[in-house]
């Protein structure tokens, strides 16, 4: 297992450092001069002449991607062009946010999802089966900013249930609705993968064996089925954790979240291109991460799941 | 009888009488209480030297001072720091009598600063303006004309030379030439005073803890959350009955990206103050809180521009005037953006110095730009790329002018652009036709005609037009150094109608800036400058 996780983290290296320079070769050859845009919508030739060698951005092109990779290889994301801030103290004080909000929303959409999943396929083609696949399709359908501005209008402005938006840590009120329109299609998307599961392995020669021993009915379902069906449900569960992480951009923008996803689009509008770089490595690590924690988590799922 | 009605009007004087007093005492303004403003995104700056956008100004304003002000209608300078001035004869010297008894905070973001809350004195001054040039501001060439800038920019002089620092009190500017704008330009929000402690200690980090001498102090900076900042108890700024201001006891800038929620939290009282409110809740405003929408011309213009180097605008006089007369700006004004904008003749916004109302604009005459577009080559019609940045009301106004120009046998591609691209495409000359607008940095025609118009300010420096007129330049340039007002003003009037009968441009709106407050703020003035630059300092809350 060890020796896995190590390989696994060996790999990462290459795949970030061919992110990282896809990422560089990218915001060299888009247009939009970061300098330009720090002006504002007028600036003399020299300002600007002298904010781009204060910025490195007079050097070739090359000079400042050795540059950027020496800078990395010290753990040194580099400044914001923006605002001066450090790029790695601006991403840890808004994973902080984005990581509680994504953390809750999945916590939320595991629970309701494999519930509902599990119902539905124990009770296939009952009324509760209808009401929550038909849930599900609208869950996967419906915006986010649509879900987010309706739980809104109705909790926070119309009953006045919720005090309002903002990041407000401590206050269980200001994550609720924040924490619902993040869950609800990860929530859909697990109910009905795991509904789709559940019923494949249920029609499996194992649990017409279980059955056949006289196992209740619930031992069947918890104990034998589930466990099989899991397996897919954990990777789409993996790879939704990395999604939220990576910045829920219009959760946070509804619901004034100070998030990652937000910093990102802030970022990329003003060509700050050392913030660019950095939340870009920040969300191929998370990536990373969650698929090698996905990868272990099969392990104590399916024993037979070996690490060689 | 006689008795019960002589009572009843004693009763009612005292009534009266007591009404009025409590009236009166409304009136009184009331100390306390936080006054929440909204902002769109963070601020990226909070050191004046380096901020360029409105998100902030509107900080930098509640922390800082300028020597000078402009007033709420933009008309005249009025003092801040500097109590009076005087310009030699020859225009070429201006002295500054500085404010007495004028402190920087004493604290920044909850702790003590390195000056502890000393006076402000010339030599703050002095240092300040160096300052710009020593961390590259983008705005220090807006001074360029003060003498030894470029050599102190080059680092060939140790110190800029045409400040001088008479005495504690006393600030002299030597310019190289008479520059008639140069007070108003000293009003612009990077021309501010810091102190050399703080600012030296903290670097690029100043951004971070910035000090001034303004009416508020920063406390707290959450990123892309708020920034929370408690009342300066030195303010040096006294009301007109010679009580301390400011009145509130703090301001926080609230971060609300999106507009239907930033205005759903106005309603439910959560924000006291939302800056332009967003257009598809305008008429809603209108209808229900006229009372509390504040709306005014605003110092701008809103245009397209053609790209006067190229073809197939370039020389072609008739074609470029065909597009002005094919536009019917009352309608688009009127109908997509509920007549939030006036309809432009040309370049100068009302209000500003030298606007001339009887300026000769094109009027909507289809009729005429189908005639003038046949004569300039094109009987048959035309078709152009048009580049927008991306903004809903860009678009909006963009398709509607599509849907006007076709009519007369022009037809538009629109290209939306990010805007970075956008202004690099511009200033490139890479487009032939593009949105543009412009608000006052100050209030002077010179910041509208030589900047957007000069042929020296061709691309980045704001010509992106390409146009270039040697009659035009010249009577710009006279203009600058012109120290009698109305003689400058009539130089600029006569410049601006060339410019019009030229049609660089297509003409198209002058902007108006707008803002919500809540009914228990009181004071809330604003300025003609933009919601973002209202004065906070007068501002009170009634109970």
């Amino acid at each position: 297992m060890f020796s896995y996780v190590v390989r696994k983290l060996l790999y990462a290296v290459p795949v970030i450092w061919g992110v990282v320079t896809i990422v560089f070769i990218l915001m060299a050859i888009v247009p939009g001069d970061p300098a330009r845009l720090m002006m504002g919508q007028r600036g003399d030739p020299e300002t600007l002449a002298r904010i781009r060698a204060d910025l490195g951005l007079d050097l070739p092109i090359h000079k400042q991607y050795v540059r950027f990779l020496k800078d990395l290889a010290r753990g040194d994301l580099g400044v914001s062009y923006r605002n001066n801030e450090k790029v790695v103290d601006a991403l840890m004080t808004r994973f902080g946010a984005t990581l509680k909000l994504a953390f809750w929303a999945m916590i939320l959409a595991s629970i309701l999802g494999i519930l509902a999943g599990i119902i539905s396929a124990v009770k296939q083609y009952s009324i509760f089966d209808y009401s929550a696949m038909f849930i599900a399709i609208s869950g996967i359908s419906a915006p986010v900013f649509w879900v987010g501005l309706l739980l809104l209008l109705i909790f926070a402005y119309t009953l006045h249930l919720i005090p309002g938006v903002g990041y407000v840590p401590g206050d269980w009120r200001y994550f609720i609705l924040p924490v619902i329109t993040l869950g609800v299609r990860p929530a859909a998307l697990i109910a009905r993968l795991t509904r789709s599961c559940m019923l494949e392995v249920m029609t499996q020669d194992y649990i017409r064996t279980a059955r056949a021993k006289g196992l209740h009915e619930r031992a069947v379902v918890m104990r034998h089925a589930l466990k099989n069906a899991l397996i897919p449900v954990v990777t789409i569960v993996g790879t939704e954790v990395a999604d939220l992480l990576s910045g829920a951009v219009l959760t946070e923008t509804i619901f004034a979240w100070p998030g990652v996803g937000r910093l990102a689009v802030e970022a990329l509008v003003a060509r700050d291109f050392p913030m660019i770089r950095g939340t870009v490595i920040f969300m191929a690590v998370i990536f990373l991460v969650a698929n090698l924690i996905v990868d272990i988590s099969y392990g104590f799922i399916d024993p037979r799941i070996r690490y060689d | 009888m006689r008795k019960r009605l002589a009572l009843l009007l004693v009763a009612a004087i005292c009534l009266s009488v007591a009404f009025l007093v409590s009236g009166a005492v409304a009136q009184e303004p009331k100390y306390g209480g936080v006054l929440r403003w909204r902002e769109v995104s963070d601020p990226p700056k909070l050191d004046p030297a380096m901020s360029t956008d409105t998100s902030s100004s509107r900080n930098v304003y509640l922390m800082f001072d300028m020597l000078v002000d402009n007033d709420p209608d933009g008309k005249r300078i009025v003092p801040r720091l500097a109590e009076s001035w005087e310009a030699s004869p020859d225009g070429k010297t201006w002295t500054f009598h500085l404010r007495k008894g004028v402190k920087f905070h004493r604290e920044s973001m909850g702790k003590p600063t390195l000056n502890g809350g000393r006076e402000v004195k010339a030599q703050d001054w002095k240092y300040s303006f160096e300052r710009l040039v020593k961390v590259n501001s983008p705005r220090a060439y807006f001074i360029d004309m003060v003498k030894g800038y470029k050599d102190f920019v080059d680092g060939k002089a140790k110190e800029w030379t045409g400040i001088k620092v008479i005495d504690d009190y006393t600030l002299q500017f030597d310019l190289d030439y008479p520059f008639s704008p140069f007070l108003s330009v000293l009003a612009y929000n990077t021309f501010v005073v810091v102190p050399k402690e703080d600012a030296e200690k903290w670097g690029k980090e100043f951004n971070f803890h910035p000090v001034g001498t303004g009416a508020f102090i920063l406390q707290r900076w959450d990123h892309d959350q708020r920034l929370v900042y408690k009342k300066n108890p030195d303010y040096w700024k006294k009301d007109s009955a010679g009580r301390q201001l400011p009145y509130l006891d703090g301001v926080e800038v609230v971060i609300i990206p999106d507009n239907t929620i930033a205005y759903e939290e106005f309603k439910k009282g959560n924000i006291d103050v939302l800056p332009a409110p967003p257009d598809e809740y305008y008429e809603e405003i209108k209808a229900k809180y006229p009372h509390l929408l504040q709306e005014r011309p605003e110092l701008g213009t809103y245009y397209y521009g053609f790209n006067n180097a190229k073809p197939p605008f370039k020389d072609n006089l008739k074609l470029r005037q065909a597009f002005n007369y094919a536009v019917d700006r009352q309608a688009i004004n009127e109908l997509v953006i509920h007549g939030r904008y006036f309809p432009a003749k040309g370049i100068l916004p009302p209000g500003m110095p030298g606007y001339n109302p009887n300026l000769k604009g094109y009027e909507y005459d289809p009729k005429k730009a189908k005639q003038l577009l046949a004569e300039a080559g094109y009987p048959k019609g035309i078709t152009v790329d048009l580049n927008v940045n991306n903004d809903p009301r860009h678009t909006l106004i963009s398709e509607a002018i599509q849907a006007q120009l076709k009519q007369v046998g022009i037809n538009i591609n629109i290209k939306v652009l990010d805007w970075g691209v956008h202004l690099d495409l511009c200033e490139r000359g890479e487009t032939q036709m593009f949105r543009m607008g412009w608000v006052a940095d100050y209030a002077d025609p010179d910041n509208f005609l030589y900047v957007l118009l000069h042929s020296s300010n061709h691309g980045s420096k704001g010509n992106y037009s390409f146009y270039s007129n040697p009659k035009v330049d010249e009577l710009l340039a006279q203009a600058r150094v012109e120290t009698n007002w109305d003689k400058r003003m009539k130089l600029y009037q006569e410049a601006e109608q060339i410019i019009v009968n030229d049609a660089p441009w297509l003409f198209l709106f002058h902007y108006t800036t707008s803002l919500l407050a809540q009914e228990r703020l009181k004071n809330v003035h604003l300025p003609a400058f933009g919601d973002y630059s209202t004065p906070l300092d007068v501002v009170w809350i009634a109970k």
